[in-house]
């Protein structure tokens, strides 16, 4: 039997600001309960939706950096 | 008229059933939605569900999604150019009437959207100086959405507002810079722009939705805030989006005058979060939040589930400066010269995989008290480096973090995954 899977994330809105990553905390609001409530709707709508002809990219993600590097 | 109503609903639907594009990564992938517009971090038997193949990217035990950086950043902050005459106090990136010299034109950006869009970009912030002037916003716009990009505005208001309103559709969001009403906005910025600026606001509201302000919090303006968002609910914008004032470029010199006090920084979310719900608009918070945020203690797993990073710079982004040179976020510094130049943002897949790259930004594991101890670094990942840097050291944990300043007062502070009593507003 093939498994589900998770979600685990969700980053909701785009990003205008140039200066920094902007995260939409309005979901604090109404705390974990309706965040996992919101999760299953998140995967219908994954599902309703039909794959891209081609991935963005496929590729591994670099090494974690293990040494401090010098500070710039 | 009944082929013309089914014609709207058709235009309507059409975004539900968009394509949705993907990025394979080591611990599934990012799924990317247009409507409701998200990303979508999933597992790999999730992506699998999806139909997805990992193939080589998934040699190997699954990681978390925090144990490396990602396959490639989900957005790109560009510095299209550092023109601008508007000559605001604390401008960060110190903006002036005249250009920079070296400043990338039409192609050399376009060149970049083409790396980005290779190595699996999704969102793209292009600002300034003020990018709104430049004659050819619109074609580079147009290219990053023939590249599959989302291309994103912050704007003054102030300046190119004929040039910008014509293309403003094409956005997938757009937010106007406006620090306070009336005289607050001069009290912030060195002059009264704000009825300029709210005219770009009505204007570009008038074209698009997805119009909403940035306002960066300052002790000028902090008491003013539910102002701020019942002035977005008047004008029907989509968000409200308060970024923290940072030591750089020409705010450096005004920041211990203008930056927000520790009772400020513990008051945030709870102030941000009833102004919203009165005015019922979203809010966003940026990055350098993250650690007032933890402050409340919402949960680490709730955090992570809304993808709340403190600095994700060399992560899930990069800055690019008007001349093309790479950075881990728009504050920080260009890396080293590698050879005869910078590394350029169009150099982005080899320089990404470097295990130098992006230098301390990517070292926030090795933390140092009281981050190390903190339940919330993954998250956080030790506050603003910036703000580190202007106190002295780029790799310490954030000086104004309300945990920082209990730490170094000796106060016990008790996030350290227990809840502390700091409840949040919830509805």
């Amino acid at each position: 039997m093939t498994r589900r899977g998770r979600i685990l994330a969700t980053k909701w809105g785009l990003n205008p600001n140039s200066s920094s990553l902007g995260v939409d905390v309005t979901f604090l609001l109404v705390g974990a309960t309706a965040v996992a409530m919101a999760t299953p709707i998140v995967g219908a709508l994954l599902r309703w939706r039909r794959p891209a002809a081609a991935p963005a990219v496929e590729s591994a993600a670099p090494p974690a950096p293990s040494e401090p590097a010098e500070p710039r | 008229m009944i082929r013309r109503a089914l014609a709207a609903a058709r235009t309507w639907l059409a975004p539900w059933a968009e394509a949705r594009r993907h990025r394979l990564e080591a611990f599934g992938a990012i799924v990317q939605l247009t409507r409701p517009r998200a990303l979508v971090f999933v597992d790999r038997d999730r992506a699998r569900a999806l139909g997805l193949d990992g193939g080589a990217t998934w040699a190997g035990p699954a990681p978390g999604v925090d144990d490396a950086p990602l396959a490639a950043p989900l957005e790109a902050h560009l510095q299209l150019t550092n023109r601008c005459a508007a000559g605001c106090a604390g401008c960060y990136t110190g903006a002036s009437a005249a250009a920079g010299p070296g400043e990338w034109g039409l192609a050399e950006w376009r060149r970049a959207l083409d790396a980005l869009a290779d190595a699996g970009v999704f969102h793209v912030a292009l600002g300034g100086g003020e990018s709104a002037t430049l004659p050819w916003l619109g074609a580079l716009v147009d290219h990053a959405r023939a590249r599959g990009l989302i291309p994103n505005l912050t704007t003054s208001g102030l300046a190119g507002l004929d040039r910008l309103l014509p293309i403003a559709d094409r956005f997938g969001q757009i937010n106007v810079s406006i620090d306070g009403l009336g005289p607050t906005y001069a009290a912030v910025r060195g002059f009264d722009g704000f009825a300029r600026a709210d005219a770009a606001v009505r204007a570009l509201r008038g074209v698009t939705p997805h119009v909403g302000i940035n306002v960066v919090v300052t002790r000028a303006n902090f008491a003013e805030l539910p102002a701020l968002f019942a002035y977005a609910r008047r004008r029907r914008l989509a968000e409200v989006e308060l970024l923290r004032w940072k030591p750089s470029g020409r705010g450096a010199a005004v920041y211990e005058r203008l930056r927000c006090t520790d009772a400020h920084h513990r008051a945030l979310l709870p102030t941000v979060l009833a102004a919203a719900r009165k005015a019922r608009i979203r809010v966003k918070l940026d990055c350098s939040y993250t650690p007032m945020i933890a402050h409340h203690d919402p949960g680490p797993q709730l955090l992570a589930q809304l993808a709340v990073y403190g600095c994700a710079g060399g992560d899930f982004l990069i800055g690019a400066k008007p001349t093309g040179a790479i950075t881990a976020c728009s504050f920080a510094a260009p890396p080293p010269p590698d050879g005869d130049r910078r590394p350029r943002v169009d150099d982005l897949a080899g320089y990404w995989r470097r295990p130098d790259a992006f230098g301390r930004f990517r070292t926030w594991r090795a933390a140092a008290e009281p981050c190390a101890s903190c339940a919330y670094l993954t998250q956080c990942r030790g506050g603003c480096r910036v703000v580190s840097a202007h106190a002295g050291d780029l790799g310490a944990p954030d000086p104004e973090c309300p945990r920082v300043v209990d730490h170094r007062r000796d106060v016990a502070f008790g996030n350290e995954g227990r809840r502390v009593g700091r409840r949040l507003p919830v509805v």
